[in-house]
């Protein structure tokens, strides 16, 4: 059954869109991930436009991540003074995001763009993982013990100003890397409709160090509020929210989550990882294939927008 | 088919009722009566895009009064412009970047032509080119790139800037369009009845823009126009879909802030529930 998108001026199949959206979410559930690294470029594959395709999975990344925030408030297993500075730097990050976002959309090389952050992005994280997850499975079959974790040394970070207190992480450091990582989680909401916790989780645990139990909650906490923004801002600024596709992903997602989330407790946590890498990789190199493959036609056009 | 009936019958009054047909700005010499007249009707003027909008198929009906054998039929739908901009994928670095941008103005969402025979076999290159009949002759203007020179004494020739490249740039356009069933020509799609009645089908695709349409219905002796007339119709969003669309484009911002809230009650609901269970 075709469904007629509003914005995105295309009609989809229905049970189509809801059957990935609950594709979708149950990977995001079974992985603990939001998910816009699969949906966005799997919407504009569909045909979506890309910029609709990216502010409408930002719209729904603030539902998934407002029920995992919740779970997490209640089990108090987030920093919310931490939160707090993530989302003052993911707030300007989102700003500067949706000016470069039209900026580039302006010069038409708004999808080349994108698919050059996903691939590298996706690339480098993807691979980490993957060597970091089978290193785990390779360690538990050999039945040795992790390696022992080095003494900390002092890194550039502890020598930045600004110092503040974090009690709820243990932290005592300043406040210019958090802010930091939040403008850059903030610019690859705007810019890849993604909720950046597979940038943001990595960098809190190795860089930031702060203890794993309130990562995840953090995260999702600073990702609901950033997409919250972009989704107001990518709206006010290109008119390019499907609220209709969002509602239709969201009823996908909020099911799929919940199907991931009872069968991600049966699964162990480094073949999980391993998996998920696995996926990661995949769509980076699909992504880069098309990236480098000769295109069918060598002409695109782009429609004017705007009066 | 009753209905198709009446229809017909009120053409053919309207077109011996009506005036002479709007003239042509390149007919032959105005002669002081018409040779032919043509009448013509929608079976709907207004297509609405609601939210199982997967295409819409419409029937133009008409009446040609004066018709005589060897006469041909060509009807033109042209949907609403919008300046678009065209541009050619290159190699860079391995990686095909999208470069050398050519603006056209005006540019036709949609543009079907339906004929009773193949145009090239009835009308003249010149006549149509005159009236944009055909997929070769789609109004694509690139006044960006153009200059209007004097040329082996010849004034008013138009040159492109980028020379021949904008051959590859225009057809471009009309193999994109095409390829989503924006643009058509269907010859032998202008089926004549007996007693100068005619009709075409008009199919609009499920990607079909919003706006004004206008059909163009051209009746061609010795390959040239003799009469035209032309019809018109709406594409427009409908229901629920035009209420969002507004919205969306009227006030953003509460739009925006309305789709956090849903998204916000949705994630909370689903918060709920889990805890349930």
């Amino acid at each position: 059954m075709l469904i007629y998108l509003p914005i995105a001026e295309v009609s989809l199949n229905l049970f189509v869109l809801l059957a990935l959206g609950l594709g979708v979410g149950f990977l995001s559930g079974l992985f603990g991930v939001g998910g816009g690294f699969l949906m966005t470029p799997i919407l504009m594959f569909m045909g979506v436009p890309p910029a609709v395709a990216v502010s409408t999975q930002i719209n729904q990344i603030v539902a998934s991540s407002m029920s995992g925030a919740i779970a997490h408030f209640r089990r108090r297993s987030l920093d919310v003074k931490m939160g707090l500075i993530l989302i003052i730097g993911g707030a300007f990050g989102s700003v500067a995001g949706v000016q470069i976002f039209a900026l580039v959309q302006a010069t038409g090389q708004i999808e080349l763009v994108i698919a050059l952050c996903y691939v590298g992005f996706l690339g480098v994280i993807g691979a980490l993982m993957l060597v970091e997850s089978v290193g785990a499975i390779v360690r538990r079959s050999r039945a040795s013990a992790p390696p022992r974790p080095r003494r900390r040394k002092r890194t550039f970070i502890d020598t930045l100003p600004f110092k503040t207190r974090f009690a709820v992480s243990g932290l005592y450091m300043s406040v210019i890397p958090p802010l930091a990582l939040g403008f850059l989680v903030g610019v690859l909401a705007a810019l890849m409709g993604v909720g950046g916790g597979f940038v943001a989780v990595p960098a809190m645990i190795y860089l930031l160090r702060m203890p794993t139990n309130v990562v995840i909650g953090t995260s999702l906490f600073q990702i609901l509020f950033v997409t919250a923004l972009t989704t107001v801002l990518h709206a006010a600024q290109n008119q390019t929210v499907d609220i209709v596709l969002a509602a239709i992903l969201i009823v996908g997602g909020v099911v799929g989550a919940q199907i991931g989330a009872r069968y991600g407790q049966k699964v162990r946590a480094e073949e999980l990882r391993a998996g998920l890498a696995l996926i990661v990789v995949a769509v980076c190199l699909k992504l880069a294939w098309d990236l480098a493959a000769e295109p069918s036609d060598l002409y695109v056009l782009i429609e004017v927008r705007g009066p | 088919m009753m209905r198709a009936a009446v229809l017909t019958l009120a053409l053919i009054a309207a077109a011996l009722t009506a005036g002479p047909s709007h003239a042509l700005q390149d007919a032959e010499p105005a002669a002081p009566a018409p040779e032919a007249q043509i009448a013509a009707a929608l079976t709907e003027d207004v297509v609405e895009i609601r939210s199982n909008f997967a295409g819409a198929e419409l029937v133009l009906y008409g009446a040609a009064v004066g018709l005589e054998p060897g006469d041909d039929i060509a009807v033109v739908v042209r949907g609403p412009v919008r300046d678009i901009r065209v541009m050619r994928r290159q190699r860079v670095l391995g990686v095909w970047v999208n470069a050398d941008p050519v603006r056209f103005e005006e540019v036709a969402g949609y543009y079907a032509v339906a004929s009773t025979r193949p145009l090239a076999e009835f009308a003249t290159f010149s006549a149509l080119r005159r009236n944009r009949i055909g997929m070769e002759h789609v109004r694509l203007s690139s006044p960006e790139t153009e200059r209007i020179e004097t040329r082996f004494g010849v004034a008013g020739v138009v040159v492109s800037d980028i020379g021949a490249a904008i051959v590859d740039y225009r057809s471009a356009v009309v193999r994109n369009k095409a390829r989503d069933a924006l643009y058509v020509e269907a010859p032998g799609g202008v089926e004549v009845l007996e007693g100068g009645l005619f009709r075409a089908r008009v199919v609009l695709p499920p990607a079909t823009p919003t706006g004004i349409y206008d059909a163009d219905v051209y009746l061609f002796r010795e390959g040239v126009p003799i009469a035209v007339r032309r019809t018109s119709l709406e594409v427009v969003k409908a229901g629920a879909e035009r209420v969002i669309y507004d919205i969306a484009h009227e006030r953003p911002l509460a739009y925006g802030l309305l789709a956090v809230l849903l998204a916000v009650i949705a994630g909370w609901l689903a918060s709920v529930v889990m805890r349930r269970n």
